[in-house]
């Protein structure tokens, strides 16, 4: 019996594929990326010149570097502050009816497995101040246009929307497989001892679901450091930078400048800020929501 | 009162599925308009007129034929191809004696699922370029199979660990080897897991747009969500071509939705969750 499944070269022939890919792919390019921060580089010519922590000095007494990371945490606030409640207030509406449950479970998902690129030029096109739907909405209540996507005022505004648009369907989703799955009697006992739906959602569905609304504000925020193609389809980081995340500054200065160097130390500061994100939500959100036995 | 009371909830849901589902209309409505005047005039309802000719138009000008084939055939063959390395690579920590380098490898790859990704885009951009594959398919191939490795791996060995022992006993006893165990019992016993797998790569794929956009530049080898966001800079001023592009690219999407949806959404969620 262990024989044949103890059979040391063919282990190594199994593993070894992926292991390649994922040398090459995930532990190579941190290497990279840290030893090239260090370094002034075009990307191209044969000699970085290496230069210590400069680049870092360079990106953190940047302006615009600042105001893209302001632009994540405008995403991550957006997301935890607006969505999140969105999510559980119709998460529970959709667990609550009795009717046209799968419709409603089916149609708001629908824009999650949308192509980001797609849905960036749907809205672009929603946003178009002449001919587009929502000034086009906003004119029958008297509003003059408005420049959704080239106001400096609301052009963030404008791709946090899509943003929200597109992923809020995801996580209700998500959300709604945790309420289904409380036992029903709980909610039954409840209701015959008198409760009303908004107390039973209250005080029986909502601290039951805390470990999956903790799943979501963890899921927000990586989705939040990791946005870069919607801003680069909705805006290109403009007008003036007022709309750039790290990831599309990062962007660019490395491949459209050929600041590589400078490039790169931007993508460690996006590691270091992940990590520091990762560590808060750990000690303050994960710890209080341990899994509840029911 | 009750018979409000019951209502509420759907008045509310409705309202939410109107603000989903409007921006399709209104796009699918748009495609069938005349020009940007067309739809100025008349922006929320179905024209009295239908200009069937943006199809047509977006079709020629926008080269969708090219760019769907390019992004389905990257997507199967990455999500395949993905599939197969992270079964082997599963089955080979899970059902195979070898405990200890086992435990540390299945670490290592739980380590690769939480990098974002995103910020490794440089240096896989020189990976590729000294690779000497800049500007060819396998700029992408390459990459997105490397990408799906880590939620591959740990949804196929969760699978896969929970099969019970005294399958390969028998088969052991049958006379197969750990290669034929493998092919002959673990794999089909893990389509339904493939499957899920299958559908979250090959979505990921076929949406991905920052590695399309920055790693081919020829533009016969585009994928569908870089080649529609340069159609759209192209043919700005158009938005009724533009409309009929956005729904071809959509359309597709929605059929297979339609059809494995219950899949997907198992899939999808499974994913974020990670195992």
């Amino acid at each position: 019996m262990n024989k044949a499944l103890k059979n040391p070269a063919l282990y190594v022939l199994f593993i070894l594929p992926c292991l390649i890919l994922f040398a090459m792919f995930f532990l190579y390019p941190i290497v990279s990326s840290i030893r090239f921060s260090l370094t002034s580089w075009n990307g191209v010519s044969s000699d970085p010149k290496f230069i210590g922590f400069d680049n870092f000095v360079k990106a953190l007494t940047e302006k615009r570097f600042w105001t893209a990371v302001r632009n994540n945490g405008y995403f991550i606030l957006f997301s935890c502050g607006i969505q999140v409640p969105l999510i559980v207030f119709f998460s529970l509406l959709i667990a609550h009816v009795k009717k046209l449950k799968g419709l409603y479970k089916t149609a708001v998902f629908l824009p999650s497995i949308m192509s980001t690129a797609v849905i960036g030029i749907l809205w672009g096109f929603i946003y178009e101040p002449n001919i587009g739907l929502l000034n086009n909405i906003l004119k029958v209540f008297g509003i003059e246009p408005l420049y959704w996507l080239s106001d400096e005022k609301y052009a963030m505004l404008s791709i946090l929307i899509t943003n929200a648009w597109q992923w809020t369907g995801f996580y209700i989703v998500m959300v709604l497989a945790a309420i289904i799955s409380i036992p029903r009697e709980l909610d039954e006992a409840a209701a015959i001892d008198g409760a009303t739906a908004v107390q039973r959602a209250f005080s029986i569905t909502l601290p039951l679901i805390k470990p999956i609304i903790s799943v979501v504000i963890m899921l927000s925020i990586a989705g939040a450091m990791k946005a870069a193609d919607i801003v680069i389809v909705m805006t290109k980081g403009g007008p003036a930078g007022s709309t750039d995340v790290m990831a599309t500054y990062m962007i660019k200065y490395a491949i459209t400048n050929f600041k590589y160097g400078y490039g790169n130390s931007i993508s460690v500061l996006i590691f270091v800020f992940t990590l520091i994100l990762t560590a808060l939500y750990q000690l303050l959100i994960a710890r209080r929501s341990e899994r509840i036995e029911y | 009162m009750t018979r409000l009371k019951k209502l509420l909830p759907h008045i509310v849901l409705m309202a939410y599925l109107l603000v989903i589902l409007f921006p399709f209309l209104f796009v699918l409505f748009s495609s069938v308009k005349k020009d940007n005047n067309a739809i100025a005039l008349n922006p929320f309802g179905i024209p009295k007129q239908f200009a069937l000719g943006n199809y047509v138009e977006a079709w020629v000008n926008a080269k969708i034929s090219t760019y769907f084939f390019n992004s389905l055939y990257i997507s199967i063959l990455s999500a395949v191809v993905s599939i197969l390395i992270a079964a082997m690579f599963a089955f080979a920590i899970t059902r195979m004696r070898h405990f200890k380098i086992s435990a540390l490898l299945s670490g290592l790859i739980l380590v690769g699922m939480l990098i974002p990704n995103n910020a490794l885009m440089l240096p896989i951009y020189l990976l590729v370029r000294k690779l000497g594959i800049l500007d060819t398919h396998l700029a992408l191939i390459i990459p997105y199979i490397a990408n799906a490795l880590p939620f591959s791996v740990i949804i196929l060995a969760a699978f896969m660990r929970s099969l019970p022992g005294e399958i390969e006993e028998a088969a052991v006893m049958d006379g197969l080897k750990a290669q034929g165990i493998f092919a002959r019992i673990v794999v089909p016993l893990t389509v339904p897991a493939m499957v899920t797998v299958f559908i979250v790569n090959f979505l990921g794929n076929w949406n991905e747009f920052l590695l399309a956009n920055y790693f081919l530049s020829n533009d016969s080898l585009r994928t569908l969500p870089v080649g529609m966001v340069q159609f759209r800079d192209q043919y700005q001023m158009n938005y009724a071509q533009m409309s009929a592009g956005i729904v071809y690219s959509v359309v597709p999407v929605i059929v297979i939705y339609a059809i494995l949806q219950e899949k997907i959404i198992e899939g999808v969620t499974a994913g974020s969750v990670k195992g």
